[in-house]
């Protein structure tokens, strides 16, 4: 690639998105049918000070793909996006958004408003989806640093940006985390009873669908589970996931693998 | 009816050059410096939102002197050039040596073949890692790239300012002495630069994968102590 030059009427700004279609590194739109390994469970649930994220590990093609897949990733220091949908989309989706998100900072030298962020992400999605069996649908959640607030963001196929002020879900395994989370919600959780309510949610995702991972005592691989606060995207290490899901297991295993009446 | 006259090159060269340093020499001068654990670029700068140093990539820094429009839009260019390579690539593959090679072209171009010679000067620092050194290069109005061996200055001072400069530090220094004789040498003996139009952007390793950093006021103020 030479240097990328324009002119002031056809610059694409401080867009990365644009700019990349114009120096031709999209994909470009297809119409086949192939799809490659997908489905997934992930949710966000806010609470006092930001948002938890936990998403499975697992990825699905007509088989096992893969078991240890990160489907949250930061997309800068205090934004998470996460995806569902073919994974080969997600990725290139993912590191577009991340670039996207340090390119327009670097140009300008502001940093972009999350709602700027998420509002960015829509045409995106759209071009993807309208034009490709491929599809994928992200979660973006985040600290918004000018309203001191946790806020999360879904998205609809055509691209449509939906703000939840409770909690979102996406993937196959959403029927099941999204009656967990239902039933289970309150305004103002604190951190330690969000992330127990996102664990069970995605526990309940990968006991009911085949295409979502659960916890694998086996391998000792876990959901991913995330903060994202005034502190920043912070991971929660292998084994403290890995206790919240043996507590579940344990109570899970006692009452004969049902939820025994009551929430937990 | 019109008539041609004849140029000899030389003298259009001339003129050219001429023109591209008068208008160099009306800006404020800028000094990139490698210090023990970085680099740093320090401009006298009066504007506090209108920045002659700016970030390109993780490793990589960018200061350009001169007209603004100009090299603001050569800086666009390299963020576009970095950001899309590394896209491409992998983001260890982006390098500060093509980079600039591209902008000695580009100014070079502009300097025989564009309507007039860009007005600027700039300069790409890289922060080495082990497979690449730290590196200045300096980039002239006309495209004649050099590789600085330890400190660059760009602007319409740049001799009397280099002389001062080199005078001052002879070896890798910690960042509070090479920027205060950064600082010193931009200044000169007979003044003194207020901290508020000093504009500085380090490059250096702070366990992030980006290395650049813009210092605030009383940053500088604190390590000018």
């Amino acid at each position: 690639m030479g240097l990328p030059l324009f002119s002031a009427s056809d610059d694409p700004g401080p867009s990365f998105f644009h700019f990349a279609q114009s120096a031709g590194l999209t994909s470009p739109t297809s119409s086949g049918t192939a799809l490659s390994p997908h489905a997934t469970t992930v949710i966000a649930v806010r609470y006092d000070e930001g948002v938890v994220m936990v998403g499975d590990r697992q990825a699905t093609g007509n088989y096992i793909a893969s078991r240890d897949v990160r489907k949250i990733e930061p997309a800068d220091r205090f934004t998470a996006l996460a995806i569902s949908g073919t994974a080969a989309r997600g990725i290139e989706f993912i590191r577009m958004a991340q670039l996207s998100f340090e390119h327009y900072e670097k140009m300008t030298d502001t940093a972009l408003s999350l709602e700027g962020k998420a509002n960015y992400l829509s045409p995106i999605i759209q071009r993807n989806n309208l034009t490709s069996p491929l599809l994928v649908l992200p979660l973006l959640a985040g600290w918004d640093s000018s309203h001191q607030t946790g806020r999360i963001f879904e998205y609809d196929g055509a691209g449509g940006c939906y703000e939840r002020l409770d909690f979102a879900t996406i993937g196959s395994g959403t029927p099941f985390a999204e009656n967990t989370l239902r039933l289970g919600f309150s305004a103002g959780l604190d951190r330690d009873a969000a992330l127990t309510l996102g664990a069970l949610a995605i526990y309940e995702a990968g006991d009911n669908d085949p295409s979502t991972g659960g916890p694998d005592f086996v391998r000792n691989i876990f959901p991913m589970m995330v903060t994202i606060s005034s502190e920043g995207f912070q991971e929660l290490a292998n084994e403290d996931v890995g206790e919240r899901f043996r507590v579940i297991n344990e109570r899970r295993t006692q009452s004969g693998g049902v939820a025994g009446g009551s929430l937990r | 009816m019109s008539n041609y006259f004849y140029v000899a090159p030389e003298q259009l060269i001339r003129d050219r050059a001429e023109f591209a340093q008068k208008g160099i020499a009306r800006g404020r001068s800028i000094v990139g410096a490698i210090y023990e654990t970085g680099v740093v670029m320090v401009a006298e700068n009066p504007s506090a939102s209108l920045f002659k140093i700016s970030e390109v990539y993780d490793r990589i820094a960018f200061a350009g002197v001169g007209k603004y429009n100009e090299f603001d839009r050569l800086r666009e260019a390299g963020i576009r050039w970095a950001d899309g390579t590394g896209f491409t690539y992998s983001r260890g593959d982006v390098d500060a040596r093509a980079l600039a090679n591209y902008y000695a072209q580009h100014l070079g171009d502009m300097f025989t073949e564009g309507q007039k010679p860009l007005e600027v000067e700039i300069l790409v620092a890289q922060l080495g890692n082990r497979i690449r050194p730290t590196k200045l290069y300096r980039i002239a109005y006309e495209g004649t790239i050099s590789d600085e061996p330890r400190f660059a200055v760009l602007g319409g001072d740049a001799e009397t300012i280099k002389a001062r400069f080199a005078a001052s530090e002879d070896s890798l220094e910690p960042l509070t002495t090479t920027l205060k004789n950064a600082v010193a040498a931009l200044a000169g003996p007979d003044r003194t630069i207020d901290v508020g139009d000093l504009e500085v952007g380090i490059l250096e390793d702070r366990g992030d994968r980006r290395t650049f950093l813009r210092l605030h006021d009383d940053q500088v103020s604190e390590l000018l102590r």
